[in-house]
């Protein structure tokens, strides 16, 4: 009785998600949540604004509407959706692609499309295979007492254009979730020369299990000959155990790759190399330009930065400001040219000795993306047999009159766009007339 | 930068603008007058404006040796281009010269929008950064152009559908009526199928290529950027009329006003991300993502 029950349940729900009405009012409120994180400022995208925004909207996840539990359980339905929808399909689709059988009467041949053909029968059969084989496709022909039919079908893997769309979409949403998952994300800002382990960077995602280093060797802001920027440089090694195991130069859209941790060159700034002379120990450090970092001398409370920076190779200058404590105003400022040390405060010597770069690195591992290209392809290929390469199933039935003469009834099925069939089918009719 | 060609390109561009706005008049002409010369007046000029249109673009891509989507004017000159080879395409293929009523007015309006809101310095060859240097983004957009250009055509049938469908009595009182020069309407539903799903596919391409550009650039292949989003949707609407034709027989006048509603998605996702929703420049990636 119970089992009994259950069984209906089940029934129930697999009728439900097999139903494309549901997968219609899911792809609906995906496009409907979707926009509304577009009215919304998202924290991930505009953390300021998100933060504005009123506390009731915030809690309720619609700052950060694409990872809410809401807009997941949607996305999970439709793949449940989906992947029942192909299961139920399937079958029907092998039928139509691979099981097809020859009319069995003139009346099971399509009638929306449908013409009648009088003729001998051994001459009929022969221009039909001709010109059926001719055009593409492949027929299977089976005799009877009565005469002949046959079934002919042409870019068959078109019927399974939707079913490859639909499972692609599972495959990406898998994709996604193993990025989410199992990856970081983080993104870091290292100046020419600098040696940093891989597990001290920022991760604004995940966590980084490796523990390699890298080695900016350079940074670089290159210019062409017209004035325009030409990209970003960054001269990059990749540490492992005291070894060097990889150096490479990488550059806005042409990232390097390590035991899945990609590097993407995403920003660049400039910055100053200074040394500091305290008490005869010389203490190396680079400033970023516009006062991205500072510099602490020890045992004091002086800070230092650069506050603004004239890149020209020829001679590099900077603004300098030194600050005491929590002071607004700067109790130093100044301008060093390239090879030049002035004295701070009397507490140390500051020797600016030239420019160095600051270069900004996304830092990714996402074991994912394969999956997610995988879907794509797949989405693609879907889709194009869908619509660019339609199947076209034609059959007869030919029925033997007195002598062997006959007439053959012969059809072809009406499919999304008849006019395209129509035109196709009046072709083959004609040539077989003609034959 | 050469001079000569600056100069040449503004010439196109201006060739373009006067003929497809004649020919505007003069499908309309056409369909007012039904003499047959002033059809063949707006196709020509149709083509006439094509040729300008490709040669502005041509130029464009010489002077800045890049394909031309750094910035919006270059993006709306190819839509323009999109719009009218798919036009000239169906019009040729189709015998269906009265749909250049309904569509040439959009590539007028675009032009007239590049005209009255784009200043001289937001039209000229700019400098771009690096992140835009990239191959993938070229198959981006020129899938976008297509795809675009398809959908526009759909709008302007979903138009002459509804048109027709709406004087339907008024038609056979008055078989001389502008109207009577459109197909029959079941033709008309068909085409417009046909024409989704040539650009169905080639607008998923448009996303595909935006994603492995991203992620080369960014290392983000989609960061729900709302210029994103919006295509998103726009692609859900247009999946959502392919399914509901199918299974539920949404055809004639319930589809049509779906290939209104997906035009309307595909103007908001270029203009209205990026004139209407607010603060989307603090994010420095879609800026760059919103060229299309
Ligand atoms: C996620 C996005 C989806 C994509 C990209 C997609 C894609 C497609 C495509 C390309 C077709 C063929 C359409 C045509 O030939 O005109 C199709 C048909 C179909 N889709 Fe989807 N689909 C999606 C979601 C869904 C959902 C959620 C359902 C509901 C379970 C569904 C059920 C169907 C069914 C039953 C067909 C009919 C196939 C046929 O008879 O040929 N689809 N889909």
């Amino acid at each position: 009785m119970k089992e009994h029950r259950d069984e209906g349940i089940v029934e129930e729900l697999w009728k439900i998600f097999s139903s494309m009405k549901l997968g219609l009012v899911l792809l609906g409120l995906v496009a409907l949540v979707a926009g509304l994180g577009t009215v919304f400022p998202q924290a991930n995208l505009e953390p300021e604004k998100a933060k504005a925004v009123g506390q009731i909207w915030q809690t309720l996840g619609f700052t950060q509407i694409y990872s809410t539990i809401w807009f997941r359980l949607l996305l999970g339905l439709l793949c449940i959706n989906l992947i029942i929808c192909s299961i139920q399909r399937f079958q029907g689709i092998y039928r139509r692609t691979f099981g097809l059988k020859p009319p069995e009467s003139a009346s099971t041949v399509p009638n929306k499309m449908n013409v009648k053909l009088t003729g001998e029968s051994e001459s009929l059969k022969k221009s039909v295979h001709d010109v059926l084989g001719r055009n593409g496709f492949k027929v299977t022909t089976t005799e009877s007492n009565k005469g002949w039919s046959f079934i002919g079908i042409k870019r068959r893997w078109g019927n399974w254009g939707s079913l490859i769309s639909h499972i692609s979409f599972v495959v990406l949403v898998i994709g996604a979730i193993l990025g989410t998952t199992m990856g970081f994300k983080g993104f870091a800002m290292i100046s020419a020369g600098s040696t940093i382990p891989i597990n001290s960077i920022n991760v604004s995602k995940g966590t980084v299990k490796q523990d390699f280093s890298v080695h900016i060797y350079s940074a670089e802001d290159r210019f062409l000959a017209n004035g325009e920027r030409d990209n970003w440089y960054t001269d990059i090694g990749i540490i492992e155990n005291g070894q060097e195991i990889t150096r490479q130069t990488i550059s806005v859209n042409h990232p390097l790759t390590y035991k899945g941790v990609t590097f993407y060159q995403s920003s660049f700034a400039n910055g100053a190399r200074l040394i500091a002379d305290i008490k005869e120990q010389k203490i190396p450090m680079v400033l970023q330009d516009r006062g991205g970092n500072y510099f602490q001398a020890p045992g004091t409370d002086l800070y230092l930065i650069v506050a603004a920076m004239k890149n020209d190779p020829q001679s590099p200058a900077i603004l300098y400001q030194v600050y005491r404590g929590t002071g607004v105003e700067p109790v130093q400022t100044g301008q060093l040219n390239a090879g030049q040390t002035i004295d701070v405060q009397g507490e140390y010597k500051l020797t600016f000795e030239g420019s160095a770069g600051f270069t900004g690195l996304q830092i990714k591992q996402d074991p994912g993306v394969w999956v997610v290209w995988l879907g794509c392809a797949l989405l693609l290929l879907g889709l194009m047999l869908s619509f660019y390469w339609r199947t076209m199933v034609v059959s007869g039935f030919f029925e033997s009159g007195q002598g062997p003469d006959g007439e053959l009834t012969m059809g072809a099925m009406a499919g999304k766009v008849a006019g395209r069939v129509q035109k196709e089918f009046d072709r083959l009719i004609h040539d077989i007339q003609a034959k | 930068m050469n001079q000569g060609l600056l100069n040449l390109e503004t010439s196109a561009f201006y060739v373009m603008l006067m003929a497809y706005t004649l020919c505007m008049f003069f499908y309309w002409a056409w369909m007012g007058s039904k003499k047959d010369l002033m059809g063949q007046f707006a196709t020509y000029l149709a083509i006439v404006g094509l040729i300008a249109n490709t040669a502005a673009i041509i130029l464009r891509m010489i002077i800045a040796g890049r394909p031309p989507l750094s910035n919006s004017y270059e993006f709306l000159l190819t839509f323009v281009w999109g719009i009218t080879l798919v036009h000239l395409f169906i019009e040729y293929r189709y015998k269906l010269r009265s749909l250049g009523g309904f569509v040439m007015p959009i590539s007028f309006l675009i032009l007239m929008f590049i005209i009255m809101s784009m200043g001289p310095e937001e039209r000229i060859a700019q400098a771009i950064p690096p992140a835009l240097k990239s191959k993938w983004l070229t198959f981006h957009v020129l899938t976008a152009t297509l795809a675009y250009g398809a959908f526009a055509i759909s709008f302007g049938l979903g138009i002459m559908y509804l048109l027709k469908m709406s004087r339907g009595a008024d038609n056979k009182t008055n078989p001389q009526g502008v109207i009577s020069r459109f197909p029959d309407l079941e033709t008309i539903d068909e085409l417009s199928y046909k024409v989704i799903g040539f650009a169905f596919p080639l607008l998923t391409l448009c996303i595909i290529t935006g994603a492995i550009w991203a992620n080369y650039a960014w290392g983000t292949y989609w960061s729900w950027d709302p210029k994103e989003t919006w295509s998103l949707i726009t692609w859900i609407i247009y999946a959502a009329y392919l399914h509901a034709r199918l299974m539920y027989g949404w055809k004639g006048k319930r589809a049509a006003w779906m290939t209104i509603f997906g035009f309307a998605a595909v103007l908001f996702t270029f203009f209205g991300v990026n004139y209407f929703l607010p603060g989307l420049h603090s994010y420095a990636s879609s800026q760059l993502i919103s060229i299309v």
